[in-house]
């Protein structure tokens, strides 16, 4: 009984130790995350439509391809998509400028 | 070993209570030093919920029968395989069992997300090892499995028999894989609303997490069903039993959500929809451990101890009003950004898809639950058999076939009417050919001859609508690249993994239902008392009962098998060896089938008597077309696997999506 005691006591402090550890050093003064950013969310939310974008006109692409969509309506949807993934890039641009502008002002110019 | 099985057990859930706080104290302090102090547990709970387990399959394969436990579920002469597999036998170790692959899955999950989406995954492990606390909380103190017995017997009770067969090693961890996997997406979800990051980020986190859950979910319910029909010995495969329920529901909305979400990463809609089928769907997967657990529901796969029951009530509650309530929380973040193209689009079909797996899990929901509440309102008890399922989820079941087989020729966003009456020229003259076809060969008496009927001309509709796209696929590859049609098949299918393995899939399903109509609709059985050396016929099959053996198999294991010889135009066929086995210590025998199956059918045969003159009672079925389900579950299985192996397309957009988002954004913790 006084070997598993004397393992039960090595395991809790094992386990406090590696817990421990991260507690008691410089960590404290970093931050996990950065404050929520709504410019960050939203250039992040428009790479994901970007891509997802991308993808739909391959699909577009590969649906006509495969008869299931006429000629007219594949130009109309292309037109659509195409124009809704310039307008994305566009405004991914912008974000871009906006975020290098704020974070190093003289290299920008 | 024992004392350290018990102790690193209330070590795991110490430590997972220590993770859960930490984890939610990092993310609403934003403090990383708590985050990677946190981040330690996981692991930390997964070799204590390891130690903990080995030592218990230790106690089994070393007879230790001071544990009641090991004593109720094993005894001396059980074959080392079934002494690792009554580790899950009982409800104890079953809970151990969960216990052990959501800690893996949590390490997993852990490993996979370090240091990376941090405003969500803190919070998804904290809602893991919350649930993973709630079952070391019943382990530690309701239903230990390292309970002692003060003076321990030279032998156990020993496993059910019904239990001593290979699909026990096989069917309930495959299960237990599923149930267990939903935990991930659940979270990630819950974390999502949480942390209102309800972009469509945390679905792709656990897309994979998702798919794999559901094919081991899938899995194991075909593997369940092969296990009854082999072991069960009443010559079906699915009876609507309340536990098989249970595990089916979830594989039904775990479907409807594999098929909407889809939506959401295409069109950024849908959201409110998603989240309530994915949290549904882990509801559902406890709802199914409550059911096991309860013991409001008597069945041959509960457990003998059920005594769980308001506990898991109890959690369930607390699960369901936390989802409804972060919904309703969220609602004004999580509207659609978009709408529908057109009502003549694969978004809609998919639409409809969702519509009628919901339709089904609802009427098989309401039919389980349904005793329950009558006892509880009435305090009278109704069964709900297979009459009442059947009525409602064939009708239902064909409305969802048909879909199956219209999905894949519409066109995303907008399907042009013209090509589409054109796409379906050949699947509906396909099923038309069939319907000529089978009408004069199929009898049309019954109802359920007439929902056979529709399903054999839907399968072949559903069947030639995807082969038509894998050819179309080729076609379009070969017109573009100089391949040959092999190559260029292979080349579409691995280019579009996630399109053509759902395809695969479905082709798994279509056989699935073919199987089911057959097997129901044409299947036959008949009994006789014979005598050695008389026979009987059925279908053409000439039955003769040959003789009788008896066999002590092992020091607790008796078996008594009759020899039955099967002749067909005259020429033996087949050998069968149905038996009966008898275990020391057990009241029933328990029979032991045998099955010839072949792709036609399965020639079922059951000793279901025999006396002292040697005479015997045998049972036997002719069931058509049951190997076409096993077929259609292997063609599911490998449809998955394409459907899940890893995209490097799309992990070079990931990773290079990340890598662009960080060098704008750079986050402390990655820094």
């Amino acid at each position: 009984m006084g070997f598993i005691h004397f393992l039960e006591l090595i395991l809790i402090t094992a386990i406090l130790l590696v817990v421990g550890i991260p507690l008691f050093g410089k960590l404290k003064l970093k931050k996990l995350v950065e404050a929520v950013d709504p410019i960050s969310d939203k250039y992040g939310h428009l790479l994901v439509r970007k891509e997802e974008t991308l993808i739909s006109i391959k699909e577009l692409e590969f649906d006509f391809s495969t008869d299931k969509i006429s000629g007219p309506d594949y130009k109309e949807l292309r037109h659509r998509l195409e124009s809704e993934a310039a307008e994305i890039m566009e405004s991914l641009d912008q974000l871009e400028k906006e975020r290098r502008k704020k974070t190093n002002p003289v290299k920008s110019h | 070993m024992n004392d350290i099985g018990e102790f690193t057990l209330l070590l795991a859930l110490a430590t997972a209570l220590y993770g859960c706080v930490a984890y939610v104290m990092s993310a609403r302090g934003n403090r990383i030093d708590l985050y990677l102090s946190a981040d330690k547990t996981p692991f930390i709970v997964w070799v204590c919920v390891t130690i903990s387990s080995i030592c218990l399959w230790r106690a089994f394969l070393t007879d230790d029968f001071s544990l009641q436990y090991v004593w109720a579920y094993s005894n001396i002469e059980l074959d080392t395989f079934y002494k690792v597999s009554s580790f899950w036998g009982g409800q104890k170790g079953s809970l151990l069992f969960w216990a052990l692959l959501l800690s893996t899955y949590m390490l997993v999950v852990c490993f996979q997300n370090r240091k990376k989406n941090l405003r969500v995954v803190p919070y998804a492990m904290a809602v893991m090892l919350a649930i993973l606390i709630f079952f070391l909380f019943l382990i530690n103190f309701s239903t230990n499995p390292f309970e002692r017995i003060p003076l321990p017997p030279e032998d156990g009770r020993g496993l059910n028999p019904l239990l001593q067969n290979y699909w026990m090693v096989i069917h309930p961890p495959t299960l237990y894989l599923g149930y267990v996997g939903f935990t991930v997406p659940f979270a990630f979800a819950v974390a999502a609303l949480i942390s209102k990051d309800l972009d469509d980020g945390w679905i792709r986190m656990t897309r994979k997490w998702t798919l794999i859950s559901w094919f081991f979910l899938c899995m194991g319910n075909l593997f369940g069903a092969s296990w009854a029909y082999v072991e069960l010995g009443w010559g079906g495969y699915w009876a609507w039993d309340p536990v098989e329920n249970a595990a089916f529901m979830p594989l039904l909305i775990a479907t409807a959500y594999l098929h909407s979400v889809m939506i959401q990463e295409k069109k950024d809609m849908m959201k409110v929809w998603n989240m309530s089928l994915i949290l549904l769907t882990f509801v559902m997967t406890l709802f199914g451990t409550f059911i096991t657990r309860s013991g409001l529901i008597q069945s041959v796969h509960t457990f003998d101890e059920a005594t769980l029951g308001y506990y898991f009530l109890a959690f369930l509650f607390v699960i369901i009003a936390a989802c409804i309530g972060l919904i309703l929380v969220r609602l004004p973040l999580l509207k659609s950004a978009n709408e529908l193209d057109s009502f003549l689009s694969r978004e809609s079909s998919f639409l409809f898809n969702n519509l009628v797996l919901l339709g089904i899990a609802f009427a098989t929901f309401w039919g389980t639950i349904f005793p329950i509440i009558s006892e509880a309102v009435r305090g009278v008890k109704i069964t709900v058999g297979p009459p009442f399922y059947n009525q409602v989820n064939v009708p239902i079941g064909l409305a969802l076939l048909a879909l199956i087989g219209i999905g894949p020729v519409i066109a995303w966003r907008r399907a042009t009417f013209s090509n589409l009456k054109k796409n379906f020229l050949k699947p509906v003259l396909a099923g038309i050919i069939a319907a000529v076809a089978l009408f004069p060969v199929i009898p049309l008496g019954s109802r359920t001859e007439i929902y056979t009927y529709v399903t054999f001309v839907l399968c072949v509709f559903v069947l030639t609508s995807i082969l038509t796209e894998f050819y179309k696929g080729m076609v379009s590859r070969m017109g573009l690249h100089d391949e040959s049609a092999v190559g260029a098949l292979a080349t579409v299918t691995w280019r579009n993994k996630r399109r053509y393995g759902g395809y695969i899939v479905h082709i798994g399903v279509v056989l699935i239902f073919a199987g089911i109509a057959g097997s129901q609709a044409y299947g036959t059985h008949t009994e006789k008392h014979l005598k050695i050396g008389e026979s009987f016929e059925i279908r053409g099959y000439t039955i003769t009962y040959e003789k009788l053996v008896a066999v002590e198999a092992t020091n607790i294991k008796t078996r008594i098998i009759a020899q039955l010889a099967v002749e067909r135009d005259g020429k033996r066929y087949w050998t069968g060896h149905p038996e009966k086995e008898f275990y020391k210590g057990q009241n029933q025998p328990v029979s032991e089938v045998d099955v010839l199956s072949t792709w036609k059918e399965d020639l079922y045969m059951i000793l279901a008597d025999f006396r002292e003159d040697e005479s015997a009672t045998i049972k036997v079925y002719v069931n058509p077309m049951v190997s076409w389900m096993w077929t259609g579950g292997w063609i599911i299985a490998f449809g998955s696997m394409v459907s899940m192996w890893p995209d490097r397309l799309e992990q070079r957009r990931r990773l290079d999506r990340i890598r662009k988002q960080e060098q704008l954004f750079p986050s402390p913790a990655q820094e």
